[in-house]
C-alpha cells in the first residue's frame, strides 16, 4: 500500500491513527464527567 | 540561510508576546505556589498543548527526525507509543491519581511526592539529585538541537546561537514561574501545529505526492553498506529481527523514549497544575492530535528526506551532512520556501523553549525546593547561611536554583559531541524509568506503599542502569571510555548484550528491588505488630 510493503510500518501507521481517534473519543466521552 | 530582515522581524514579533506572556506570569506569580504550579488552575486546552509542547522539543523532531533519515520509518512505532503510552496511559493512568495525590499532600515537585508519599526526606533527596546529574543531558540536548538550527539557517555562529537560546528561556523561567513557562508553551504549541503541518503538505510535494513512499521503497539498495551489514532492509522496512540496527532501533530509540516518557518528571508536574479531573481528560484530545502531528510529520518527513536529497544531489541523507543532527536542518534550509522557513525556525526555537523552559524549572526547584530548603535545616550550615521559612525566600532559592542549573546546561552543550541529541535524550529517559517509575507507580496506586521497596527501586535502578551504560551498551561505554581505561575493552560483555539499552536490564532489576523490599516489609511488619 502507498508503496510501503512491510506489514510491520504499516501497522504502526494504523496504531497511530487508532490511538489517536481512542484519545479524541475518550476525551469527548469524559467530558463533563472526577 | 534565509532573508535576515524577514527573519528578524518575524522573531521581533515573536519575542514581545512570549515577553508579554512572561510579564503576565511574573504579575500572577503572588507566592511560591503559583510559581511551582501555577496555581494549580490551568485551562484543558493550555495543559494538552503545554504537556505536548514541553514533551516534543528539538530532540524529536531534530534528533529523532534525523535518525528516521538514518534508520527508516521503522520509527513510526515511537509515535504509537508516544501517543499510547505518553498520552492517554499518562493521563488516563497516571494523571488523575497524581493530580489528587498532589492536592491532597500539598506536593509541589516531583521528589516532593516521592518524599511525601513515602514520607522519607531520602526519596526526596536522592530522585533531586538524580534529576540534578540526569536532567542536564537532555537539556543540553535541546539546546544543541535549537543551536545546529540556527547556525544552519541564520549563519550566526554556534556559540552565539545557543548563548542567546539559553537566555531569552531563562528569563522567562526564572521571573515568571510556571505561569510564564505553561502560557508561552500554549503558543508554542500552536505554532509548532502549524509549521509541521505546512512542512508535511510541503515534503510531500516536494517528492511527488504519495509516490515519494514508492521511491523510497525502490531506494533500498543504497543503504550503506555498514547498516546493511547490521540488518538495515530499506526506508520503509523494518530491520533484520534480532540484528544490531534492530536492536537499536527497538530497545534505544522505540522503547526507551516511549516508556521513559511515564517517569519524566517534568511532565508529571503538569498533571499536579490541573484544576480538577475533568480538566486532565478535556486536555487529552489536544494532546493526541499535536504529537500524532509533531512527531507523525518529523519522522515521516526524515525518511523522506533521502528521495529528496537523492534526486536533487545523488546522495542520500546521512552522505548529505556528517552528523545525523544536521540532516533536517539542512533539508529544511535547502527545500522548503522561504516563508515556510522562517516560520519553521520559529516553530523549532519554540520547540527547544518550551522544552527547556520546563527542564530548567524542573532543576531549579530541585536544587531550590528538593535539596536546598531541607538541607539548611541541617546543621551542615551556620545558622547565618540559612535564610528563613518566609515564602519569599524559598521563592528566591528557587529562582536562583534555576539560575545555577540553566549554566550547567549551557555548559554542557558546549562540550557534547556531534549526532547526540537523540542518544542523550533516550539516556535521560532511561534512567527515569529505570529510577523513578516502579516507585512513581507503587506511590499512586498502593494504599500503603513500601518505604524499603521504593529506596530498594530507586538506587537499584540508578546504580544499575549507570553501570550497564559505562560496561556495557556499547553506544554509550565507548565515548565514556571508562571501561576500556579500566578492563581494555568498550563493553565487558558480547553481542546482543552491547546494544541492549540500559533501560531493559535496569528497570527489571528496579521492579525486582521494589518487590523484594515490598516482601521483606511485609514479613517485618506482623512480627513487630505481634511481638
Amino acid at each position: 500500500m502507498l508503496g510501503i510493503d512491510d506489514p510491520w510500518i504499516l501497522a504502526g501507521y494504523a496504531l497511530c491513527f487508532i490511538s489517536t481517534a481512542i484519545g479524541i473519543v475518550y476525551g469527548i466521552l469524559k467530558w463533563n464527567e472526577v | 540561510m534565509v532573508d535576515q530582515t524577514l527573519f528578524w522581524a518575524a522573531a521581533a514579533v515573536y519575542s514581545v508576546v512570549i515577553f508579554f506572556l512572561a510579564w503576565l506570569g511574573y504579575k500572577k506569580t503572588k507566592c511560591n505556589d503559583d510559581y511551582m504550579l501555577a496555581g494549580r488552575n490551568v485551562h484543558p486546552v493550555v495543559l494538552g498543548l503545554s504537556y505536548g509542547a514541553t514533551f516534543i522539543s528539538t530532540s524529536a523532531i531534530v534528533g529523532f527526525g534525523g535518525y528516521a533519515a538514518k534508520l527508516g520509518l521503522g520509527i513510526i512505532w515511537l509515535v504509537m507509543l508516544n501517543i499510547l503510552v505518553g498520552v492517554l496511559i499518562a493521563f488516563i493512568v497516571f494523571g488523575k491519581p497524581t493530580r489528587r495525590i498532589g492536592k491532597k499532600l500539598g506536593i509541589m515537585t516531583f521528589p516532593d511526592l516521592l518524599g511525601k508519599v513515602y514520607k522519607s526526606d531520602f526519596m526526596q533527596y536522592v530522585t533531586g539529585l538524580i534529576i540534578l546529574v540526569g536532567m542536564p543531558l537532555y537539556s543540553s540536548a535541546v539546546l544543541i538541537g535549537g543551536g545546529r538550527f540556527i547556525e544552519q539557517v541564520l549563519d550566526v555562529p554556534y556559540l552565539w546561537a545557543i548563548i542567546g537560546l539559553t537566555v531569552i528561556t531563562a528569563a522567562y523561567v526564572v521571573f515568571g514561574g510556571l505561569i510564564a513557562v505553561m502560557y508561552t508553551d500554549a503558543l508554542q504549541g500552536s505554532l509548532m501545529l502549524f509549521g509541521m503541518s505546512a512542512i508535511m503538505i510541503i515534503t510531500l510535494s516536494l517528492v511527488g505526492g504519495l509516490d515519494g513512499f514508492q521511491a523510497l521503497t525502490d531506494m533500498s539498495h543504497l543503504v550503506p553498506t555498514g547498516l546493511a551489514s547490521t540488518g538495515m532492509t530499506g526506508w520503509t522496512s523494518f530491520p533484520e529481527l534480532g540484528s544490531a540496527t534492530w536492536y537499536t532501533l527497538v530497545t534505544t530509540i522505540i522503547m526507551g523514549v516511549g516508556i521513559g516518557v511515564l517517569a519524566q518528571p517534568q511532565l508529571a508536574v503538569r498533571f499536579m497544575t490541573a484544576k480538577d479531573g475533568k480538566a486532565l481528560n478535556r486536555a487529552i484530545p489536544v494532546g493526541v492530535i499535536f504529537i500524532l502531528i509533531t512527531t507523525g510529520v518529523a519522522y515521516t518527513m526524515g525518511a523522506l528526506t533521502n528521495v529528496y536529497f537523492h534526486d536533487h544531489f545523488g546522495k542520500i541523507s546521512v552522505e548529505m551532512t556528517g552528523n545525523v543532527d544536521n540532516i533536517v536542518p539542512l533539508f529544511i534550509d535547502t527545500a522548503m520556501p522561504e516563508w515556510l522557513v522562517v516560520m519553521f525556525v520559529l516553530a523549532l526555537l519554540a520547540a527547544a523553549m518550551s522544552t527547556m523552559s520546563s527542564l530548567f524549572h524542573v532543576m531549579g526547584t530541585a536544587a531550590g525546593h528538593d535539596i536546598w530548603v531541607h538541607l539548611r535545616r541541617s546543621n551542615f550550615f551556620p545558622a547565618g547561611l540559612r535564610g528563613s521559612d518566609e515564602d519569599a525566600s524559598k521563592l528566591r532559592v528557587n529562582k536562583i536554583g534555576t539560575f545555577i542549573m540553566i549554566a550547567v546546561s549551557l555548559g554542557l552543550a558546549f562540550i557534547m559531541p556531534g549526532d547526540i541529541i537523540a542518544r542523550a535524550t533516550a539516556m535521560f529517559m532511561g534512567l527515569c524509568a529505570a529510577a523513578f517509575l516502579p516507585a512513581y507507580t507503587v506511590a499512586v496506586f498502593s494504599k500503603n506503599p513500601s518505604l524499603l521497596g521504593a529506596k530498594a527501586s530507586l538506587v537499584t535502578g540508578g546504580v544499575a542502569w549507570g553501570i550497564w551504560t559505562v560496561f556495557v551498551h556499547q553506544a554509550e561505554s565507548s565515548v565514556l571510555r571508562v571501561s576500556e581505561l579500566i578492563t581494555g575493552n568498550p563493553s565487558v560483555l558480547e553481542f546482543p548484550w552491547t546494544v541492549v539499552d540500559s533501560l531493559f536490564i535496569a528497570l527489571p532489576l528496579s521492579v525486582i528491588a521494589m518487590i523484594v523490599g515490598m516482601l521483606i516489609e511485609r514479613k517485618r511488619a506482623p512480627a513487630t505488630a505481634e511481638g
